[in-house]
């Protein structure tokens, strides 16, 4: 499954592969998200995990008040997802698992 | 990134990834970036607002003037240039220029918390009527003991109740004052505080009816001490202090999701990340985890806020061996630690069951 294919999926809003340090390699958003942020946002979350827990392959799912953030580390980088919080979120963390 | 920023001359997104430096604490990483960006693109404002941003966040406070004064003609109408130009001429001195760009930064949103909070503290500075007056000895209107001088203090009741004024004689080498103290109603109680250093100086001369604000009527003495007394007794007494709430209250709640086949360990934390229960099956380093996860926590939530799409309400972590279940509670975190085959939909169910009784209990 090719990563923008995510955005097919209903209520996903955005999702992107970023580098370590926050820049995007290859990304998707709806108007209103800006997958530059969004990278960012990643990368520092994901950077945080690793340096805080000591967790090598980190991965998130982040609820917010109206949305829902995975992440997921993989070889390439940083794989992040963002969909409305309605979305169906299951089954975009075993679509985000099989792709990775 | 440098790498990247080099491919790319014209991208814009170093202000980005300076914000972002900036939320992460990283200042001086952000006024790198930001200075290097600038001379590829020098009319780029909004790096120029974020540099001055970040010179006041480094206590460069005049770089910071300097930086937004430079272009304040093309950015006036942008809120955080004027907040940051009011914080930064508020810390150099001039109160003058620093209100006046907390009022612009009002008029652009007049919700803006912190111009309004530093334009509060500045309102002593440039008001002519303080909520603290002094107020001439009212000698022509009462006889008063030789030799003593008068303080007033005014008690604002909530409304529909009287207003008083606790005219007091104090002795000589006290200085004139007028108290003006406004009482919401759930702090009736603080009267008895407020007046006691009156009662026992002096005694109570003159009481305002509701018959008008402007209007004071003078009362013999006799009635008067009456009526105060009167009022006094009619306030509700010192309400009860709030029953200290024992922890082992959350032990039944938390039992329940401790019951949970792959539940590891529940710890419940504040959100800077302090223990306030553990309930760890397998304890290591409990404190350690605690803070670790409330830092992720912390970072996230500022992240989401600085997008502007709410507050962090839980999150999962994965680990290789164990998955870290996260919810907020009200001020604390409510963190569950389960084994990989636990289904962390399940947890959250469980958890938010048992979330309201855990607010309860902690107020």
């Amino acid at each position: 499954m090719k990563l923008k294919e995510f955005i097919k999926i209903p209520k996903v809003l955005g999702v992107g592969l970023v580098s370590d340090d926050g820049f995007i390699i290859e990304g998707q958003a709806t108007y209103e998200y800006d997958t530059e942020r969004l990278g960012a946002i990643a990368a520092r979350v994901v950077n945080r995990i690793k340096n805080s827990l000591g967790v090598e392959g980190a991965s998130a799912i982040i609820y917010t008040e109206d949305n829902v953030l995975f992440l997921k580390e993989v070889e390439a980088g940083i794989i992040f997802v963002i969909c409305h919080k309605d979305a169906n979120v299951g089954l975009i963390k075993i679509r985000l698992n099989k792709m990775t | 990134m440098a790498d990247e920023l080099r491919v790319d001359s014209g991208a814009l997104i170093f202000a980005t990834l300076a914000d972002v430096y900036i939320s992460s604490g990283m200042i001086d990483e952000a006024i790198s970036i930001l200075k290097d960006g600038l001379v590829r693109n020098p009319n780029y404002h909004l790096a120029k607002i974020i540099l001055g941003r970040a010179y006041y966040l480094k206590g460069e406070f005049d770089k910071a003037v300097e930086t937004l004064e430079a272009i304040y003609e093309d950015i006036k109408a942008d809120e955080n240039a004027n907040l940051y130009l009011g914080h930064s001429y508020l810390k150099l001195g001039d109160n003058v220029k620093a209100k006046k760009f907390y009022e612009t930064t009002l008029k652009l949103n007049s919700e803006n918390a912190e111009a309004l909070q530093s334009l509060e503290k500045l309102i002593p500075d440039f008001a002519p009527v303080p909520k603290t007056q002094v107020a001439e000895p009212a000698a022509e209107e009462e006889p008063k003991a030789t030799g003593r001088e008068e303080t007033i203090n005014e008690v604002v009741l909530p409304s529909g109740q009287e207003e008083v004024i606790h005219e007091v004689v104090l002795p000589s080498d006290h200085e004139e004052a007028v108290h003006e103290i406004v009482l919401p109603p759930e702090t009736e109680e603080e009267i008895h505080d407020e007046t006691s250093p009156a009662e026992s100086v002096g005694s109570i001369r003159e009481v305002i009816l509701p018959t008008g604000p402007a209007e004071v009527v003078a009362e013999k003495e006799g009635r008067e001490e009456a009526a105060a007394e009167s009022f006094v007794q009619e306030l509700p007494e010192k309400r009860p202090e709030s029953e200290s709430v024992p922890l082992e209250a959350l032990d039944k709640p938390v039992g329940r999701l401790l019951a949970l086949d792959n539940v590891k360990s529940v710890f419940i934390a504040t959100k800077d990340g302090l223990l306030i229960k553990d309930y760890s099956k397998a304890a290591d380093d409990v404190e350690v985890i605690c803070a670790s996860i409330a830092g992720i926590c912390l970072d996230v939530d500022e992240a989401f806020r600085m997008l502007k799409r709410g507050g962090l309400t839980r999150c999962i972590i994965e680990k290789e061996d164990e998955t870290i279940c996260v919810m907020a509670v009200g001020d604390s975190l409510l963190i569950v630690i389960t084994r990989l085959e636990a289904k962390p939909g399940l947890v959250f169910v469980y958890a938010r069951k048992i979330i309201e009784e855990i607010e309860e209990i902690l107020g």
